[in-house]
């Protein structure tokens, strides 16, 4: 199988690798071979911070530029920084207040190559359920609302259970839970 | 009772730490560094839960690190030293001589590079400094190999005697990779020292002769090589000479790898794999040479294995002008000069997997520059701030850490190297003291800083009566890269209690007079303090002046930083002067346009209150839950 292609993005400080390491955790656990890139050192202090992860056989950890299937974003305009990532076809799950409108030049670019950009209000989710901090969670809820390949919803959670020990566990699944369901309900309104 | 295998997402230095300890490796010492942190603090979680017998330290810096490793190595016990590439600069020296005393147990030096630079000062090639130091060295090309070559680094050690260098660059020491492993059984060695004089504390004519002998070990050690099939080689021959092959080693051969396959390209064009760039194993390179028309080198960073491929006129690569002498060699480029050289031979290029056109669109998104900040609550910033305000004309040396992002405040002016805030601010001193001069110029370290290289440059200053402010930025850990202990605490690096070492008993050791102790939030006493250390510095009987800005870091010590949180929130009094979020620079206040005033995003805030002090026009308050009152702070 070639390997799917995620690439990971937002800011120093958001949980980037956190929500990387839930990804690997599900796909492990379903049996596949997993490489990634991780960012650390100083660019994890507020700037820029992107994450790589090839589910399947891979030798490098590195996306190359149009090969990646999904792009999850923590952050907007870092979703936008790593445009040149997405392959055709691909989807976009991005952490936005709400829906903004495209520039023409950008959605035209987006038509033309088949890319889909979904957008959720995950970190204000999060903060109104007393978490602002873990929009990384509501964002992956809302990714495990739509896709099912390379790995889904059951797998997600599974791998937040193994993964979450403390007492921050219901809330942190409460809000897993809160983005799958903004996802169900979009999809109804699809 | 046998356990059963195991299997865990590692971290690149993990997988390293693994085959350490299935290597035996009984030391391990360090300094931490983007991006090598990871393997003492992995190699000491592996080794408690399989119950090896380990003893790592985080060392004060890695010259020091390298002659612990080394005499654990000479006792008979296999050991390890890791560093960053930059860390090896400071190592060379104990390395250059270990490698011709030679070692009696396995003696592994990790050097992780940093190709980009993504967290370095400089992208240099750990290669080259093993060939200047005439040290074998492997170059990995992913968690699992790299795993697998430190096992054999440790055998190649011990069997010839020598120190072996593992070069992993930083897409493997932080890429993540599934890996499975065996319970490990301990082999403990018990320490034993032999004297030898002839070898240990050879003299010039004693090292003439270990010279011979280390040349000698790098000939037989270049044999080995050709014959190391593991890590070098290529897949079989197709009949006849092809147009175009490929020598690649570390992260670009995993890349071009990938390419290749994913094109269907891989029979065309045949790759030969070279894991060990030094001593270079020449005769298996001249044999593929001789089967292809011309061959294109991809190597990380600098131009190492091009240059022992004798035939100029078949090599390409980074003398030929086909690979950048900068920057990381991304999959992206890697297509590139692919690209670039199957056309010069006339073979097919590579499909097109991205669009030029992103790349003007992303041109005209103009995205903004998300640049590395300090932490909201972050102590060096209300130091920072309070050094502009006290002395803004001064000349501000400064170092590596966190703090160098001091730099968005103003505060920071020069960077050299580790320890250089000190001896760049002797030397500015020295300059314009030869001119009559007497300029402000205010140094600013780290704790962890200054006890891996300050000492020296402080010793050196008061002696030769230089004059400056020095300001240790003391936020009692290594914060960035990654929370490491320091001296300061006495903390050790697995956990236990060492003998703390307090950094103002190193300063008075060095011979200074005036130290003074602040804590950098109550900005109004450390902008006094500061005064009355330039007043000090400047007397014709005075000499340099150390503050000590002693608060501990936000994201280390929660609790203890910010015992007390402040809710905050800026009045509609706020005179839109924007200092807070240009001059303060703090992430947590940001400009609300339709507001018309500066707001503070209650996320981000870490409700330190030290922006309270700041605002000239006292339009920051603190919201008192009970009374339901604003107060106005009385500064």
């Amino acid at each position: 199988m070639e390997p799917i292609n995620i690439i990971l993005s937002g800011l120093g400080g958001q949980g980037i690798l956190f929500m990387t390491g839930l990804l690997a955790r599900a796909a492990l656990e379903k049996g596949f071979s997993v490489l990634g890139a991780e960012t650390h050192g100083m660019a994890q202090r507020g700037g820029s911070v992107i994450s790589h992860l090839r589910i399947g056989r891979a030798r490098s950890s590195l996306v190359r530029a149009g090969r990646a299937h999904f792009l999850l974003s923590l952050d907007e305009v870092e979703a936008y920084r790593n445009l040149s990532y997405l392959g055709f076809g691909s989807t976009c799950y991005v952490d936005a207040p709400d829906s903004p409108s495209l520039f023409s030049g950008l959605d035209r670019f987006l038509r033309k190559r088949g890319i889909v950009f979904r957008f959720f209000p995950a970190r204000r989710v999060a903060l109104e359920m007393g978490a602002p901090r873990a929009a990384n969670l509501a964002l992956l809820g809302y990714f495990a609302g739509f896709e099912k390949e390379p790995v889904g919803y059951g797998e997600l959670r599974t791998a937040m259970e193994v993964l979450f020990q403390g007492p921050s566990r219901e809330r942190s699944l409460q809000i897993f839970e809160a983005g799958y369901e903004g996802a169900l309900r979009s999809r109804n309104k699809i | 009772m046998s356990r059963s295998s195991r299997t865990e997402f590692l971290l690149g230095n993990g997988a390293i730490a693994l085959g350490l300890l299935e290597a035996g490796c009984q030391v391990i010492s360090s300094y931490p560094g983007t991006p090598s942190s990871e393997i003492l603090p992995e190699a000491h979680r592996i080794a408690e839960s399989e119950g090896l017998p380990l003893y790592v330290e985080w060392s004060v810096n890695e010259k020091v690190a390298l002659d612990v490793a080394f005499a654990a190595a000479v006792t008979g016990k296999r050991a390890a030293c890791c560093m960053k590439q930059v860390g090896l600069n400071v190592a060379l020296d104990s390395l250059m001589s270990a490698a011709y005393m030679g070692t009696v147990g396995g003696l592994v030096v990790i050097s992780c590079d940093d190709p980009g630079p993504h967290s370095s000062q400089t992208e240099q090639d750990t290669r080259l400094l093993a060939r200047a130091a005439k040290v074998p060295v492997f170059d990995p090309s992913c968690p699992e190999e790299a795993r697998e070559m430190v096992r054999t680094a440790m055998e190649i050690s011990e069997e010839f005697r020598i120190p072996v260098i593992l070069r992993p660059a930083i897409r493997v020491c932080h890429a993540r990779q599934d890996l499975c492993w065996d319970p490990i059984p301990p082999r403990p060695r018990r320490a034993e020292f032999q004297r030898n004089p002839t070898r240990w504390a050879a003299t010039p004519r004693f090292r003439l002769k270990l010279h011979e002998e280390l040349n000698g070990k790098l000939k037989r050690i270049e044999e080995r090589f050709a014959t190391l099939y593991r890590f070098n080689g290529s897949d079989p021959a197709a009949e006849g000479v092809v147009p175009l092959g490929i020598i690649a080693g570390g992260v670009p051969f995993a890349v071009v790898k990938d390419l290749l396959e994913e094109e269907g390209r891989e029979k065309e064009v045949p790759v030969l794999k070279i894991g060990t760039p030094y001593p270079f194993p020449e005769s298996l390179a001249e044999e593929f040479l001789s089967r292809c028309e011309k061959v294109l080198v991809l190597e990380e960073t600098d131009a190492v294995m091009e240059v022992f491929l004798r035939d100029r006129r078949k090599v390409w690569g980074r003398l030929s002008g086909h690979v950048p002498w900068e920057g990381e060699l991304i999959p992206q480029r890697i297509a590139e000069v692919l690209d670039r050289a199957l056309r010069d031979v006339g073979l097919d290029p590579l499909e097109a997997s991205s669009d030029p056109e992103v790349f003007h669109l992303m041109e005209r998104l103009q995205l903004p520059v998300r640049r590395p900040t300090l932490c909201p609550g972050c102590p060096h910033r209300a130091a920072f701030y309070a050094i502009r305000k006290a002395l803004p004309k001064a000349i501000f040396t400064s170092d590596i850490g966190c703090y160098t992002l001091g730099l968005n405040l103003g505060a920071v002016d020069t960077c050299l190297d580790m320890g250089a805030a000190i001896t760049m601010a002797s030397g500015f001193s020295q300059a314009f003291a030869q001119d009559g001069e007497l300029r402000p110029i205010v140094a600013t370290i780290g704790d962890s800083t200054f006890y891996h290289s300050g000492t020296a440059g402080l010793l050196n200053a008061v002696y030769n009566d230089a004059r400056f402010l020095l300001v240790i930025l003391d936020n009692q850990v290594t914060a960035m890269t990654g929370m490491q202990p320091t001296p300061g605490l006495g903390v050790r690096a697995d956990g236990s209690l060492g003998k703390a070492v307090p950094l103002e008993r190193v300063v008075e050791g060095c011979g200074v007079q005036f130290l003074r102790i602040v804590d950098p939030y109550e900005i109004p006493s450390l902008v006094r303090t500061l005064k009355e250390g330039w007043d000090y510095v400047r007397e014709p009987q005075g000499g340099i002046a150390v503050i000590i800005a002693r608060h501990p870091c936000v994201l280390a010590y929660r609790e203890e930083a910010i015992p007390q949180k402040k809710r905050l929130k800026i009045l509609e009094t706020c005179k839109e002067c924007r200092l807070c979020i240009e001059r303060f620079e703090c992430p947590a206040i940001l400009f609300d346009e339709e507001a018309g005033r500066a707001a503070i995003d209650p996320v981000l805030c870490a409700g330190c209150g030290v922006c309270l002090q700041v605002c000239p026009n006292k339009s920051i308050v603190e919201v008192k839950e009970e009374a339901g009152q604003e107060a106005p702070h009385k500064g």
